[in-house]
This record gives C-alpha cells, structure tokens and sequence, in this order.
C-alpha cells in the first residue's frame, strides 16, 4: 500500500531583486495532504490548476522532497529508501514528452527497460508483450517521431509499464487525444487495475474520465485536498442543483406564473428561453426532483411536452463549486 | 556486473541512434577537428620556429606538427565530453532527464556510460586520422607496441572522468551551459594543446594546471614523442591517476548534491 501522511511541499521561489540582495518567498504547493493508494483501485486526483496535484505525484514518484510529512511504500519510505520505492512505482504523462523521438518504439522501451536492471531474454519478451498490449507491435520498429499523437501516448503507456509497478501515477494520461484513442486508453487504465491489480492515482481534466475509471475521488485546491469521497458520493453530498430541462411549443402567461410558482415552492429557480424553432425552453433548478408536479403542471395546461430531460451534477460541478466556495 | 554492462550498452545504443544518426555528423567530427588542427599548424608559419625562437627552449620545429597532433587529439577527447554534458539540457527539455531519476538506475553508472558512449562515437574517426597523420608526418618515437593503446586508453579513461564531472555541474542548472565558454576555450589554451605549459608564465601555468588534460596530454606525448619507458613516467602517471580519482570523488559528492538539489527545488523539469 502507498500511504501519503500529512504531506506538505513548499517551494523557494526567487523574487525580482536586485544583483545583491535576491528576494525569496516561499510558495506552499501542497500542505498537509493524506490519501492511500489501495492495489487494484483507481483513485482520482481532481482540482483547477496550479491546485498542486503534478507536485504530489512528483513527491509520490520520488522526483520530489516532500518539506514535511511522510511517504511510504510498501512499507519503505520514499525519501530514505527511494531506491526500493523506485522499483515499484512509475509515471505516465500526457503529451509527447519523456520519449526519445529518433529511437523506435522498441528502442525506446530497452532503454529504459536497462535503467530497471532489465536485459537480454527477459527484457526482450517483456518489450514484445507490452508493445503487443499497447498495440504498437506493427510499429515497434519505426521511429517514435514517425509516430501520431495517440500512439507516442501508447508508448508512454509502455514505458511506464516496463518496470512491472505496483504503483503508477498517470498526469493527464489522455490529454489532447482524439475521442476513440483516449476511450481505448481508459478501457486499459481500468484493465490494468482490475486485471492486473496494479494500484493507479490518475488526475485529469476530463470529469467524465474520472467519473468512469476512478473508484475513490480526492479534490485538492490551493494545495488542500478539500474533499474525499466516491464520485457519486461527492456530487450527492454537496446537495448541487438538478437542473430539468423541457421544451414546450408555446408559453401562455398563466403557465409562465405556475412555472414561477412551482420552482419558489421546490426552493428552486426557474429560466425561459426561445428557441430557434419558435418553441420555448423551459429549466427549473432545484436540489428536489421537480419532473412530477411540472408533468402534472404541464398536463394541466394542456401543453404538450416535445422535449424532457434532467441533468444530474457532475463532478465538474462540484470542483467548480467547491472553487468557487473557497475563492469567495 | 551484468547490469552494468547491459546499461552502457543500452546507452551507448541510445546515444549513437540519437545524437549520431547521420553520416553528416560523422563528417563533420572529422572534419571539424582536421581544419583545427591545420589552422592551428599554419598559424606558427608567420613566426620564427627556428633554433632562437622563444619555443625552440621547449619544443623543437620538427616536433610542431606531432605537437599539435597529439595536443588535438587529447583536446577533441574533452572536447567531446563537453559537448555532450551540455546535451543534459535536451534532457530536461524532453522530459527525459525525469525519466531516468525516477529510476532506480545507478546515476554514476548512466553519467560514465553517456560520457562513454559520447566519447567513443565522437573520437574513433579523428583518432583514426591522427594515426594515419602522425605515420605519415614521421618523428614518432613510441616508448614500444603498447604506447599506442595506452595513450588511448588514458585519454580515455581521462575524457570520461571529466566528462562524468561536468554533466554533474550541467545537472545543477539549466542555466549551465555557460560553463561551455568558460572551460572550453581556456583548456584549448591552457591544457597544452597547442603550446607546451612550460612556456607560460607562473598564473598561465596555474590555471592549466586544473584541467586533466594537462597532465594526459603530458602522459601522451612522452609515450608517443619522447618513448620515454613506462618507469621513468611513472610519476606523471601516478599524479593523472590522483587527479582522475580526486576527481571521480568530487563527481560522487556533487551528484548526491545535484539529485538532493533537484528533488528540493524541482529544477529537473524547469528547461
């Protein structure tokens, strides 16, 4: 198990000054976050950035100090023993970085393989079976350079599973990836934690992405970790608004005013906009479910209903929310 | 032992495929080095060699030209080593330099093997021009069969310790490829490479006294020029090896520093 304790992480950053007298501030990236990080579970990293999220995987994959708190994986600690804990963790990132590009993909991958004390027989295979995994093994022989974005992310994907880890840290695993490429990557994440028990902690900004891969969620703002909590369990707990979405082919003034007096009675809100159809939109928002008494409302009015549909909040919304409250 | 050998190979691997990739840049590590050395060579014509000549006391007209011979040769050894520790920074720009940190690699093995690696690719092509340049300037006088190799290998072993050194000092900061202009032309002019240190005056003579490719260029030149006996260099070997080792230990120190360094301030990702 990977056990994050009270971790703080504090930056000394130099100021404008001059030639002789240098100013310094320091600038707290993380302070006092905690989580675990369970085999075969996905836990999801969430916050606007700069929330400090990339500084704790950092801390987590040994890249970074932490000033103050502690970091232990499997039982060894990541500052002390880094060597051990090196062994049993590894980073994928988005983007195209952290590969060589005039190496092939097989290259690539028995470079970094023999930074892991891998090689002959045994780091041969393992190339062949992740390239066979990533399916890149077509092009394992082509320069990484000749390679489309999706499939330098493949690769990353490769890279960051030559050492076998226990524990891998994925930082915006999918970012700028066309939508089947990116669908095809989260079907993998899951495989790898599921099947492969591997322990992931994935941050990205795609909420539907957490939303489907992660069991567990933390969100960190400002360097805090500010909620923990299942996706569904965080976007129930904050009570966020339902908003119910109807179109209608026509809006009378006294519908108009139950409308109004429906959405005060529910604690809710309601808004009228026309459509391009020359249909009229109604959304009532609200924390109570709204859908009966406004079919009811509907019915008594004669009005026929053309369109209806409830939006639940997501957990976009409740980062937003929880950004906006601690901004305020 | 193994390991070791599997990731030097695997460095060197990646090093030729990402820095040698084109028969351009073999070109021009041949011909780069040549066109030095024969301006350097004419660059003596305008002025007196001959027996009065303030040079004549410690170097004679007829050894110039395996002067400046073996004085090239060990500086392109350096020469290259600089140039590849100041290749760190593609490392840092690539994201790649992570890479290898958040392994449990030996750091001192992947310095030495890139240094290696660099070193080899980098030199084999001039070396071999040298050999060919010094038989046929003639004046050789090899201390016997074994000079040849043994030079090679102290400049060698030498280029990699100093190499393994300075990408030490390039992992301290982005902003290290200065030191490039600071140590580059000043062991060209300090090292011996083109005149013997005892011509310089007392300061001149103190700084080439901190670059190792005084006392290897010193070690080389009597096996290939003087064929002085292995006993009778046995001194100058034995202060180059204290130099190397003095060396080799401030390389582990700083490191260790560099890494603690890093991880503190986050630098490996700034570029």
């Amino acid at each position: 198990m990977l056990i994050v304790e009270n971790v703080r992480k504090v930056y000394h950053v130099k100021e404008k000054g001059s030639w002789l007298r240098q100013q310094w501030k320091e600038v707290e990236a993380v302070s006092d976050v905690s989580f675990r990080m369970v085999p075969g579970k996905i836990i999801g990293l969430l916050g606007i950035n700069g929330a400090g999220k990339t500084t704790t995987i950092k801390m987590c994959s040994t890249l970074l100090t932490p000033t103050s708190g502690t970091i232990t994986v499997d039982g060894y600690d990541a500052v002390k023993e880094d060597r051990f804990v090196k062994a049993k963790v590894n980073m994928i990132a988005g983007g195209e970085r952290m590969l060589y590009w005039r190496l092939t993909g097989r290259e690539n991958l028995h470079y970094f393989g023999s930074l892991y004390g891998l090689h002959g027989g045994a780091l041969r295979s393992r190339i062949d079976s992740l390239l066979l995994q990533v399916g890149l093994l077509d092009a394992a022989d082509t320069p990484v350079e000749r390679y489309s974005k999706g499939m330098k992310q493949r690769l990353q994907i490769a890279r960051g599973l030559i050492n076998d880890p226990s524990y891998l840290f994925l930082d915006e695993p999918t970012l700028g990836l066309d939508a089947p490429i990116a669908r095809q990557l989260r079907k993998h994440v899951k495989e790898l934690a599921v099947a492969h028990g591997k322990a992931i902690l994935l941050t990205s900004h795609y909420i539907h992405e957490v939303e489907e891969l992660c069991d567990e969620v933390y969100i960190i703002d400002k360097g805090k970790l500010v909620a923990h909590d299942t996706p569904a369990q965080l976007t129930q707990s904050l009570n966020l608004e339902t908003a119910l979405h109807v179109v209608i082919p026509a809006l009378s003034a006294s519908l108009d005013l139950d409308l109004h007096k429906l959405a005060v009675r529910c604690g809710g809100s309601r808004e009228i906009a026309e459509t391009d159809e020359h249909t009229w939109e109604v959304t009532l928002r609200g924390q109570t479910d709204m859908t009966t008494p406004l079919l009811s409302l509907l019915a008594a009015h004669q009005s026929p209903v053309l369109r209806l549909h409830t939006q639940q909040p997501s957990l976009e919304d409740v980062i937003l929310h929880m950004a906006d409250r601690r901004g305020a | 032992m193994k390991q070791l050998t599997a990731l030097l190979w695997a460095e060197i691997q990646k090093e030729h495929r990402h820095s040698f990739h084109s028969k351009m840049v073999y070109f021009s590590l041949l011909i780069w080095p040549a066109i030095m050395f024969v301006t350097a060579y004419y660059s003596f014509a305008p002025f007196r060699t001959g027996a009065d000549s303030p040079l004549a006391r410690f170097l004679s007209a007829e050894q110039l030209p395996l002067f400046l011979l073996t004085g090239y040769l060990g500086y392109i050894f350096f020469w290259c080593l600089v140039q590849s520790a100041w290749q760190m920074s593609f490392e840092r720009q690539a994201g790649t330099m992570e890479m290898i940190f958040i392994s449990p690699v030996n750091r001192l093995a992947f310095l030495y093997g890139r240094s290696l690696s660099s070193l080899v690719e980098g030199v084999w092509l001039f070396f071999c021009f040298t050999l060919l340049a010094l038989l046929f300037v003639g004046g050789m006088h090899p201390s016997g069969w074994w000079a040849i190799p043994l030079a090679f290998f102290v400049l060698l072993v030498s280029a990699i310790v100093w190499g393994g050194f300075l990408s030490v000092l390039f992992l301290f900061s982005r902003d290290a490829s200065f030191l490039y202009t600071v140590l580059d032309e000043p062991m060209l002019i300090f090292s011996g490479v083109r005149l013997p240190p005892l011509a310089f005056p007392l300061w001149a003579k103190a700084i080439s006294f901190c670059f190792p490719l005084t006392y290897a260029l010193q070690l080389v030149r009597g096996l290939l020029m003087e064929g002085a006996p292995l006993s009778a260099l046995a001194p100058e070997l034995a202060l180059l090896a204290s130099v190397l080792l003095l060396l080799v230990l401030v390389t582990v120190v700083l490191l260790k520093k560099a890494e603690k360094h890093m991880k503190e301030t986050g630098n490996m990702v700034m570029y």
